[in-house]
């Protein structure tokens, strides 16, 4: 200070004063590390909303992309029940991934053989160096949506190396089921193999093979069919007679080979659809017997409605859609079975 | 303790206390416990990253992420700009012959939101990493740890605006009328330019904040790709704020540096006004660069070369600091106690950090640069390497005239050469890590990389050197300031006085402006 | 000789260097981003946490790119969630994989050999192991 110091005594700093402030410092350190270690696994536990709003974009997409397929629920344990040990593996340069082996090489992602009402009792460890989690899904690719009670571990949560888990999968259809890590990544990355599930009951969707679109003459007999174009008010879900996961969505219409087929089409929706049968529900092109109402370029506008009719082709799975790009993906894709 | 009021009074009092000196004291104490906390981080991640392969130290990638997250949000929100406020509250109304600051209640409010803003990042401990860019922090970073972290770094923007207002007000009105604005100490010049840039930078990132917690929430779509918004508009906004933040922490580490070269080289300074100049030109310049923090992120050709130009534009500002302390030292008799030599070290790494800079402003070598070791190199030698030592130089230096006591030069010589050598090993060994390609933010890297492994190793022993030296500092101080030898309070390191400020206030009752 | 003289000068070569780096940068930069017209384009998708690409002609490739030494390439970036950055630092490849943004990066590999592909930018729990492979192999055609 000024020259005023040298009349005034000069306090220097105690041991005591020194003691108070580090026992206040010290202890709001411990007090707030006692709350943050007891606290834990709290902290970063849940995804944020607009998280979930993306996860459940992506999960609708692989379920409607599944939805001709095997069923994705549980089923009831009617038959055998057999035993698979599963170990994730990762090659040293961490290239390859797979089930007990890197793919590629032998012994790698072993195909299980089962019917419906077969249990399957998974045993998996986690002998990678990374994280991983187990799930069975019924779709074709991606990390999901998992059949319920099948996963161990999440994406979020994984297994940790050296962990290990169990779980049981009952097959209520036949088709074929896919066993993954459900981390995002590592399915392509190797981490996929299949369950083939055969008989169970009267013909699924799964078990038809695919239609090749050939046409057939009129043989007289007529089929009627209404269907609407429905999406949910989050615009999330799409379907027909419903959104996608409700129990009316996506009716799958069965005919026989040479039916006159008239669907008559209504847009209750806010958006603009078109109607096609195809052999492939991702190729809105793959257009058979001149089955199109309108285009994506000229689409049915919202409280529109209309009739289209037709002549069912060769014998087959086919898929009826709204062949505008991404709205069967949403949702809008429903079975068109014709048989003989 | 010495610059209190005349007689000691309970530490209570001093805590809730509005004087400006409590205010110091209180942001200073602060600021330094988070440095040694958030310094501790640093070392698990150095110690980490000696030996590739996971769990060398910490046992997942999610607690790393969270770990380097949280280590450089304290470091630069809870230390360099509370420790700078806390030394501008204790000297910025002395250096202007006022009584207080402005606003003494407002004062005390802005520092009580460090501790709260703090004690929401580290319960939170999100793995945003601090620059929580768009998308991730958004539809991926769990919660309530990230929403704890907006929250928290939300109260302390605001608290940097509020203590922002009060040194504005208190330089540029409260001074004395005698007192011309040009003869005002260069570190209260440091305070005012570093103000100003806050109150115009920091609402940007207030309502970056803002937008992200209703992105999170579902409720909009500024920055989520998925609700048609543009993460780039983040990043935007982000680099608007934090390109002038950065000169906001490193300037009144220079502004320290002013205090203390000039006084230790007995000599007076070489140019006030050359100070005054780069300090506002530095002040206006280093709103125009804030690009080049985003050239890879698909910007057309012209927008990068404007930014190119804009950054390019503030190097010369810090070459007239450098300049000016150089021509300070030249010919002049110095006493090398523990405050000069951590000031001068600090100029040798700051010319070092800037020049390392230039590489990242020219557009395609910042392609080799961008997201590597080598910008945490860069960045290090500016915050460790400038902004430490400045800091470190300035607490020495007070370190007499608050607890009447001197501190060890011999510890504190031991604590200067840790510190230095540690921190030209660990930063400079970085750059080199950068070169061989090795990106940021890595848990873990591949071991068949034996270059990266042996730079890591090397950058790893200078941390710990690093490390060491900040023990030695941490049981110095408190050892020192309660066994110290009493200091002579007139002149503690036997300067002489006879050069003390050139800028003395024509003010009949004051004398020189020392203390 | 003033008391500003050295000042002066000293500022002027730190001017006159600056000017140089960055007349330098704006030369090199524009050749660096004059892409040729005949580079094949591949796609690149960067997700958490694998690269994917595909070719012109269709082919898909996961993790590991094939390419011919000789040829020009040219990338298009994109990403399915959140940034990445696709870097081939061998051949400084670099650009910013950004959801809702197409962006490019070009180069022309000479030698033939493996070069590693790593991702730059933050983007989660596994942002360390976001890796791949280059293969350049000889133009048998």
């Amino acid at each position: 200070m000024s020259h005023t110091e040298h009349e005034a005594p000069i306090h220097r700093t105690s041991s005591r004063r020194l003691g108070k402030m580090l026992a206040i410092i010290i202890g709001v350190q411990v007090i707030g590390g006692a709350i943050f270690f007891t606290n834990y696994s709290y902290w970063n536990s849940y995804l944020p909303e607009a998280g979930k709003l993306q996860e459940e974009q992506m999960e609708k997409q692989a379920a409607a992309s599944a939805a001709a397929g095997p069923s994705a629920t549980q089923g009831t344990f009617t038959g055998k029940e057999i035993h698979v040990s599963l170990k994730f593996v990762e090659s040293p340069d961490f290239k390859n991934y797979g089930f007990n082996a890197p793919i590629g090489t032998s012994g790698a992602n072993p195909e299980i053989d089962v019917n419906v009402g077969d249990k399957i009792d998974f045993d998996v460890t986690n002998g990678g160096k990374s994280f991983h989690a187990f799930a069975v899904t019924a779709s074709s690719s991606g990390p999901g949506p998992a059949i319920d009670g099948t996963t161990i571990g999440t994406a979020d949560s994984p297994m940790k190396p050296g962990e290990h888990g169990t779980v049981s999968f009952i097959p209520s259809s036949a088709g074929t089921y896919y066993y993954i890590c459900a981390v995002p990544g590592h399915r392509e990355l190797g981490m996929e193999g299949k369950i083939v599930v055969g008989g169970g009951g009267a013909a699924s969707a799964g078990g038809i093979p695919a239609g090749t679109g050939g046409t057939v003459p009129a043989s007289g007999q007529k089929a009627e069919y209404s269907l609407s174009f429905d999406i949910s008010s989050d615009f999330s879900k799409y379907g027909f007679n419903g959104t996608i996961g409700s129990p009316s969505a996506n009716p799958t219409i069965t005919v026989h080979s040479g039916d006159t087929v008239t669907i008559h089409l209504s847009n209750p929706s806010k958006s603009f659809h078109a109607f096609g049968v195809v052999t492939d529900p991702d190729n809105p092109s793959s257009l058979v017997w001149n089955s199109a109402f309108k285009t994506a370029d000229n689409p049915m506008k919202p409280g529109e409605k209309g009739d289209v009719t037709f002549v069912a082709g060769t014998p087959g799975l086919y898929h009826y859609i709204c062949t505008v790009p991404g709205h069967a993906a949403l949702g809008m894709n429903g079975n068109f079975v014709v048989e003989k | 303790m010495v610059l209190e009021l005349q007689k000691p009074r309970p530490v209570w009092q001093i805590m809730f206390s509005t004087h400006h000196t409590d205010v110091g004291y209180l942001y200073t104490i602060t600021g330094l416990t988070f440095l040694f906390m958030a310094g501790v981080l640093a070392m698990i991640i150095r110690t980490h990253l000696f030996f590739p392969g996971e769990g060398v130290l910490v046992s997942d990638s999610a607690t790393f992420n969270r770990i380097f997250t949280v280590h450089g949000l304290t470091m630069l929100f809870l230390f360099a700009l509370p420790v700078a406020n806390g030394i501008g509250n204790i000297l910025v109304p002395i250096m202007v012959r006022y009584k207080d600051m402005a606003y003494p209640k407002l004062n005390a409010i802005a520092f009580w939101m460090n501790p709260v803003g703090g004690a929401l990042l580290w319960l939170g401990f999100a793995d945003v990493s601090w620059v929580s860019y768009a998308p991730y922090s958004i539809i991926r970073a769990p919660g309530p740890a990230a929403d704890m972290f907006i929250f928290g770094m939300k109260i302390l923007g605001i608290s940097s605006i509020l203590s922002s207002i009060n040194f504005v007000v208190t330089v540029l009105k409260c001074k004395h009328p005698d007192l011309s604005l040009r003869r005002v100490p260069l570190f209260a010049w440091s305070m005012l330019t570093v103000s100003l840039m806050t109150l115009i930078a920091m609402p940007t990132y207030a309502a970056a904040l803002i937008m992200m917690l209703t992105d999170r929430l579902g409720l909009s779509g500024f920055f989520n790709p998925f609700a048609g918004g543009d993460p780039i508009a983040y990043l935007h906004l982000f680099w608007f704020t934090f390109h002038p933040e950065v000169y906001i922490f490193l300037l009144p580490a220079i502004g320290m540096m002013y205090e203390i070269i000039p006084r230790f080289s007995r000599k007076p300074l070489y140019s006030q006004a050359s100070g005054v100049f780069a300090f506002v030109m530095l002040g206006i310049i280093g709103f125009a660069s804030w690009g080049h923090h985003m050239y890879s992120t698909g910007m057309d050709f012209t927008t990068k070369v404007v930014f190119m130009i804009g950054t390019l534009a503030a190097v010369p500002a810090s070459g007239m600091h450098v300049f000016n302390f150089l021509a300070t030292m030249w010919g002049a008799r110095i006493r090398f106690a523990a405050p000069m030599k951590f000031a001068v070290g600090g100029i040798a790494l700051f010319f070092s950090a800037g020049a390392g800079g230039v590489l990242n402003s020219a557009m395609p070598l910042d392609f080799i640069s961008h997201g590597t070791y080598w910008v945490v190199g860069h960045m290090h030698l500016f915050l460790t390497g400038t902004i430490g030592f400045g800091f470190v130089a300035m607490v020495y230096y007070m370190f007499p005239y608050i607890t009447g006591r001197m501190y060890s030069e011999k510890w504190a010589n031991v604590h200067f050469i840790g510190m230095f050598w540690g921190t030209v090993q660990v930063f400079f060994t970085q750059h080199l890590l950068g070169l061989e390609g090795m990106p940021r933010r890595i848990y873990d890297y591949p071991p068949e990389f034996t270059s990266w492994t042996q730079l890591n190793q090397i950058a790893t022993v200078g941390a710990w050197i690093l490390g060491a030296s900040f023990a030695v500092f941490l049981a110095s101080l408190i050892y020192y300031s309660a066994k110290g030898k009493p200091a002579n309070m007139d002149d503690p390191w036997g300067l002489g006085g006879k050069y003390y400020y050139p800028v003395a206030a024509k003010n009949p009752h004051g004398g020189h402006s020392g203390y | 000789m003033g008391h500003d003289t050295a000042e002066w000068v000293f500022v002027a070569v730190v001017i006159a260097v600056l000017v140089y780096v960055g007349v330098d940068s704006w030369i090199v930069q524009k050749e660096v981003e004059d892409v040729p017209a005949d580079a094949e384009v591949i796609k690149v998708t960067g997700q958490q946490w694998f690269w994917s690409f595909e070719h012109a002609d269709g082919t898909k490739e996961i993790s590991t790119l094939h390419l011919k030494k000789g040829h020009a390439y040219k990338f298009e970036i994109y990403s399915r969630d959140v940034m990445h950055s696709f870097n081939i630092p061998d051949w400084v490849v670099f650009e910013d994989a950004v959801p809702g943004h197409t962006n490019h990066a070009w180069f022309a590999p000479n030698e033939v050999g493996t070069y590693p592909i790593q991702c730059r930018e933050y983007c989660g729990l596994l942002h360390y192991n976001m890796r791949g492979s280059l293969v350049v192999e000889d133009d048998k055609s």
